[in-house]
C-alpha cells in the first residue's frame, strides 16, 4: 500500500497523458479523481496504527530503497495529500488561458508521486533519489510556457537544484561510511566508535549537506532561482514553489540534522552556528527583497525564501521544541503562501495584472478575491487569531528557550521580518481597497472574481487559517509527540 | 514546552479598563454625533462609519483584554482598523499618511511583541494580575536582559502614545483624517499605548522591579523630550489640526512621565502599612487619560467645525471666528483653559498631581526637571492655543469696521455643538469633583 501511494499518481499521470481525450472535462475528472484516491490512500495509513513498512529493492551493504510511515512522515505526507486536490481543482480553472494543458498534468501528477516519495522515503538512499527525481519531473513545469524566460529560469532551477544535490550526496556517503545504519532514527545514526576524533570533518560535511538540501530551501545565497522559477503557471508556483518543492528541501533538513546526524552531535558546535546564522541572514534578506519587487509574483516568492528560513530557524535551534515550531511554520506557511498565491494567480488569470502598481482599484471589481489576500496577507504578518501568529510566538518561544545570544538575533531577524512582511503584504491591500482618487476606473471593467473552482480552495483556506490561529492543539500534540 | 496549543482568549473588564472603555465610549459616541452632520455628503461615508465603529468596537475589547495575548491581539486589529479613517480622503498624501501611521505603529508592536515573547518564558502567567508575575528571584538571575525586555515594552507601546523618537507619524496621520476620526484617534486610540505600557509593565512584569534602574531613567528622559518637543512644534505650527496633533504628542507624554515617575511607588497616605502601587504620579497620569481625552477630542471637534463651516484650517485665517461662532469658541476657551491647566478645569487638578507626585518621589534631578518641563510646556500650551480665542474674540477694530452690517454668524448646528459642549461640560466637572475619581484610581491600583 505504500508503495501505492508513491507510484499510484506516477503512473495515473502517464497513463492520463497517453489516452486521446475526447473531452477536456474527462481528462479533469480522471485526474482529479486520482489525487483524490491517493490522498485517501495516505490518509488511512496515516490514521491506521503501526507503522507500515516496505522494502523494494536492497543492494550490497546494507543498503536499499525502502519506505516507512514514521511521525515525521505523516506530517508532510499529511499536509500535501490535503493541498494537492485543492490545487488540482484551481487549476482546471487557471489552465484555461494556457496551452498544453496534458503535459502540464502528467508532471503535475508525477510530481505528487515523488514528492511522497520523499515524505515516505525510510532512509537517506531512498530520499535522494527521490529528491534528484524531484528536479527532473519539475523542471518541465517550470519550463511549461515555452518563453525564451522560462527556459533560462528552468535551466538555472535545475542546475542549482542538481549542483546542491551533489553536496547532499557527499552527505550520504559519509552518513553510509560512519552512521551504524543508514534508515532515519530521531537521535541520529553516526556511530561514535567509527567517527573518532574525525568531528570537525563530519561538521563540514553537516554544513555542505545542509546548504546542499538549503538549495531547494532557497537558503541565501542559492535562492536567486526560485523567484525565476515564478514564470510557471500559478498553480505550479503556489503549490510546488511554496510547498511541495522547497518544503521537500526543509524536510530533507530536518531529516539529516535530527534523524541522522542527531542534535546531540551537532548542539553547540561551530556548525550550528554556521547553519544558524545562514537562516538568519536569510529571513531578513527574503523580505527586504521583497518590499523592492514589483512583481507580484516574485514579491510572493521571495516572501516564501524568508518564510522557509523561519522553518529551517527553527530547525537549527535544535531542540525538541524548535522541531515543533519549524513543523508547526511549515504547516501554518503553507496553508498562507499557497492561499495567497491562489489570489496572485487569480488576479494574473482574470484581470492580466502583473505588477503591484497595476492593482488600484481592483479590490471593488474582484472583493472576494482581494478580501481572501487580506487575511492571507494579515496571517503571514503575524496577527494573532490568525495561523501566523501562532508558529512565530512558537519559534520565537523556543529561541529565547535556548537562551544563546544567536538565537535571540533569530527573534530580532523575526520581527524586522515581520514588519518587512507588513510593508509588502499590506501596500498591495491599501492599492486594491483604497486607490487614489484619480485613478482610471474604466480599466477594471468588467473585471470580476473568478468562478467556484478557484474560489472554493481559497475559502477553505481561509477558514483553515482561522482555525488554525484560534487553536492548533489538534496538530502540535501531535508534534510533540514526534519530537520526544 | 511553552508551546502554544490555543489561542489563550480572555476578557475580562477589570476597573482600569472600564475607565479607559468609558472614555472610548464617550469620545466615540460624541465624535460619531459630530460625524452625522459633518460627513454628510461626503464621499465613501459607509466605508468611514463602518470602520469608526469597528474602532470603537475593537478599542472597548481591547481595555476588556485580561491577558497579554488577548490585549496583543486587539492592539494589531486596533491599528489596521483605525488605518482606514486615515485614508479616508484617498489623496496621495492621506495615502501616505495612512501608510506611514500603519507601519510606525506595526513597528512598535512587534517591538512589544519581542517584550511579550520573553515574558511569556519569564513571567509565571501573561494574565494580567496586580503588581506582576515575575518572581525576585526569576528576575535576579536574568536581570540585564530582562532589563532590555522591559524596554521593548515601554518603547515599544509608547510608539502608539507618540513617544520620541517614534512620534513623527502622529502629526501626519491625524490631522489628514476626517475631524471625527482625528477627534477619536487623537483622544482615544492613541491611549492604547498608554494601556499597553500599563498592562505590560504593571500588571505582568511588575514595576517595582524597573525601581531606580537605567530603563526608569530612560523612560523619564523620553517622556520629558517629547512633553518639551511637542509643546514646541505645535508652537511653531500654523495648521490648527496639525497643531492639535503637536500637541497630542506632548500631553500623551505628561501621562507617560506620570507612570515614569511611578516605578515602585508606595503610596504615601496608604493606611496601615498595606503599600498601594500608586503614587500621586499615578493618580494625576489616569486622570490626565480622562481629561486629556475630553479637551482634545472636543478642540478636533471644534477645529472640525470651524473647517466645515469657514473652509479655514491655518490660524491666521481664523480672525473674527469667535463672533462667527460664539458658542463654539466659548467652549473652546474652556477647553483651552484646562489643557493649559488653569483652575478649576479638569487639566490643572491631573497636572497638580503629575507635579506634586514627582516631586514627592526621590529621584535625583528628575524630581524637580519633571514638574520645571511641565511648567514650560504649560506656557508653550497656553502660547500655541490662545492665540485662536484672542483674534478669535478680538479680531480688532480694522476687522470689525470690514465686517459692519453684515450677517456673520454661521454656528454650526446642534449635531455638532452638543457633542462640543457636552466634552467641554466633562472636561469642566472632572476638574470640579475630581475626588470619585481619585478614590477609584486609588482601588484600582491597590
Amino acid at each position: 500500500m505504500i508503495l501505492a501511494t508513491v507510484l499510484l499518481p506516477i503512473l495515473s499521470g502517464v497513463t492520463v497523458s497517453l489516452i486521446r481525450w475526447k473531452e477536456k472535462r474527462q481528462m479533469h475528472i480522471c485526474t482529479l479523481a486520482f489525487t483524490v484516491l491517493t490522498s485517501i490512500l495516505v490518509w488511512v495509513m496515516i490514521l491506521t496504527p503501526g507503522a507500515e513498512e516496505f522494502t523494494l529493492l536492497t543492494f550490497p551493504g546494507d543498503l536499499s530503497i525502502a519506505f516507512r510511515m514514521d511521525g515525521l512522515s505523516m506530517v508532510f505526507s499529511g499536509m500535501i495529500s490535503l493541498l494537492w486536490p485543492l490545487a488540482t481543482l484551481y487549476s482546471f480553472e487557471y489552465m484555461e488561458h494556457e496551452e498544453r494543458e496534458k503535459i502540464f498534468f502528467l508532471f503535475y501528477t508525477m510530481t505528487y508521486g515523488v514528492t511522497l516519495g520523499i515524505a515516505l522515503a525510510a532512509n537517506i538512499l531512498t530520499m535522494y533519489f527521490f529528491y534528484e527525481l524531484l528536479t527532473i519531473v519539475t523542471v518541465p513545469l517550470v519550463m511549461h510556457t515555452l518563453t525564451r524566460k522560462a527556459i533560462l529560469a528552468s535551466r538555472k532551477y535545475m542546475y542549482y537544484s542538481l549542483g546542491g544535490a551533489a553536496f547532499a550526496f557527499l552527505g550520504m556517503i559519509f552518513i553510509i561510511s560512519f552512521g551504524s545504519t543508514i534508515t532515519f532514527r530521531l537521535g541520529g545514526v553516526l556511530d561514535m566508535a567509527r567517527v573518532g576524533t574525525r568531528t570537525n570533518a563530519l561538521l563540514l560535511i553537516y554544513v555542505f549537506a545542509f546548504m546542499g538540501f538549503g538549495v531547494k530551501a532557497a537558503v541565501c545565497p542559492f535562492n536567486s532561482w526560485l523567484p525565476d522559477a515564478g514564470v510557471a503557471p500559478t498553480p505550479v508556483t503556489a503549490l510546488l514553489h511554496a510547498v511541495a518543492v522547497v518544503k521537500s528541501g526543509a524536510f530533507a533538513i530536518i531529516r539529516l540534522t535530527f534523524y541522522l546526524f542527531g542534535t546531540e552531535f551537532l548542539k553547540g558546535t561551530w556548525a550550528q552556528y554556521v547553519v544558524m546564522t545562514v537562516t538568519i541572514v536569510t529571513i531578513v534578506y527574503g523580505c527586504a527583497r521583497a518590499v523592492k519587487e514589483p512583481h507580484i509574483k516574485r514579491r510572493l516568492a521571495y516572501s516564501t525564501i524568508s518564510n522557509l528560513s523561519y522553518i529551517l530557524f527553527g530547525v537549527t535551534l535544535m531542540t525538541p521544541f524548535g522541531l515543533v515550531a519549524a513543523l508547526t511554520h511549515m504547516i501554518m506557511h503553507a496553508v498562507m503562501k499557497i492561499c495567497s498565491f491562489f489570489c496572485a494567480g487569480a488576479v494574473i488569470c482574470k484581470a492580466e495584472r502583473e505588477y503591484v502598481y497595476e492593482l488600484d482599484g481592483l479590490g471593488y471589481s474582484m472583493p472576494q478575491t482581494f478580501g481572501i489576500f487580506t487575511v492571507s496577507s494579515l496571517a503571514l504578518m503575524g496577527v494573532p487569531g490568525l495561523a501566523g501568529f501562532v508558529s512565530k510566538w512558537n519559534l520565537a518561544n523556543a529561541a529565547i528557550d535556548t537562551g544563546m545570544p544567536l538565537a535571540y538575533a533569530g527573534v530580532a531577524a523575526l520581527l524586522v521580518s515581520a514588519i518587512l512582511t507588513a510593508i509588502y503584504m499590506m501596500t498591495i491591500v491599501v492599492r486594491a481597497f483604497f486607490p487614489k482618487d484619480d485613478y482610471d476606473t474604466r480599466v477594471n471593467l468588467g473585471i470580476k472574481d473568478p468562478g467556484i473552482r478557484m474560489l472554493l480552495p481559497l475559502y477553505l483556506f481561509v477558514i483553515a487559517m482561522v482555525i488554525l490561529g484560534f487553536n492548533n492543539s489538534f496538530i502540535t500534540d501531535f508534534f510533540i509527540s514526534i519530537a520526544g | 514546552m511553552n508551546v502554544m496549543r490555543v489561542l489563550p482568549l480572555q476578557f475580562h473588564m477589570d476597573p482600569l479598563g472600564a475607565v479607559f472603555a468609558v472614555l472610548t465610549l464617550i469620545i466615540f459616541i460624541s465624535s460619531g454625533v459630530f460625524g452625522i452632520d459633518y460627513m454628510k455628503g461626503a464621499k465613501n461615508r459607509k466605508s468611514f462609519g463602518l470602520f469608526f465603529v469597528l474602532s470603537m468596537l475593537t478599542e472597548i475589547a481591547l481595555c476588556a483584554a485580561s491577558n497579554l495575548v488577548t490585549f496583543y491581539m486587539c492592539y494589531e486589529l486596533l491599528t489596521v482598523l483605525s488605518m482606514p479613517l486615515v485614508i479616508h480622503e484617498r489623496t496621495k498624501e492621506a495615502k501616505m499618511a495612512a501608510l506611514k501611521y500603519l507601519f510606525f505603529s506595526l513597528f512598535g508592536a512587534y517591538g512589544a511583541l519581542f517584550g511579550i515573547y520573553n515574558l511569556s518564558r519569564f513571567a509565571s502567567t501573561l494574565n494580567f494580575v496586580q503588581g506582576g508575575s515575575i518572581s525576585a528571584e526569576v528576575f535576579a538571575a536574568d536581570r540585564g536582559l530582562l532589563l532590555a525586555v522591559a524596554m521593548a515594552l515601554i518603547a515599544g507601546f509608547g510608539v502608539k502614545a507618540g513617544m520620541w523618537p517614534m512620534h513623527a507619524w502622529l502629526p501626519t496621520a491625524h490631522p489628514i483624517a476626517p475631524s471625527p476620526a482625528s477627534s477619536a484617534l487623537s483622544a482615544c486610540i492613541v491611549k492604547a499605548g498608554v494601556l499597553g505600557i500599563l498592562r505590560s509593565i504593571w500588571y505582568v512584569y511588575g514595576a517595582d522591579h524597573l525601581k531606580g534602574t537605567w530603563v526608569q531613567t530612560v523612560f523619564i528622559i523620553l517622556t520629558l523630550i517629547t512633553v518639551f518637543m511637542g509643546s514646541m512644534l505645535a508652537f511653531k505650527e500654523p495648521v490648527l489640526k496639525k497643531r492639535l496633533a503637536y500637541s497630542t504628542v506632548s500631553q500623551v507624554s505628561y501621562i507617560l512621565f506620570g507612570l515614569a515617575v511611578s516605578f515602585g511607588a508606595v503610596d504615601p497616605y496608604a493606611a496601615g502599612g498595606v503599600s498601594a502601587h500608586v503614587s500621586d504620579a499615578m493618580t494625576g497620569a489616569v486622570l490626565h487619560v480622562l481629561a486629556h481625552g475630553f479637551i482634545k477630542a472636543a478642540l478636533f471637534l471644534i477645529a472640525g467645525a470651524i473647517i466645515h463651516h469657514t473652509g479655514a484650517t491655518r490660524v491666521e485665517d481664523m480672525r473674527g471666528i469667535g463672533l462667527k461662532m460664539p458658542v463654539t469658541m466659548t467652549c473652546y476657551t474652556i477647553v483651552s483653559l484646562g489643557l493649559i491647566g488653569i483652575p478649576p478645569t479638569g487639566g490643572f487638578v491631573s497636572k497638580w498631581y503629575l507635579a506634586t507626585g514627582a516631586i514627592a518621589t526621590d529621584i535625583p534631578v528628575f524630581m524637580y526637571l519633571g514638574p520645571a518641563v511641565l511648567l514650560v510646556s504649560a506656557l508653550l500650551t497656553a502660547g500655541y492655543l490662545l492665540p485662536l480665542m484672542i483674534t478669535g474674540f478680538f479680531p480688532g477694530a480694522e476687522y470689525r469696521e470690514k465686517i459692519k452690517g453684515q450677517d456673520i454668524k454661521c454656528e454650526p448646528g446642534p449635531l455638532m455643538t452638543i457633542p462640543i459642549a457636552t466634552l467641554t461640560l466633562l472636561s469642566l466637572l472632572i476638574g470640579l469633583f475630581p475626588e470619585p475619581v481619585i478614590a477609584l484610581i486609588r482601588m484600582i491600583f491597590v
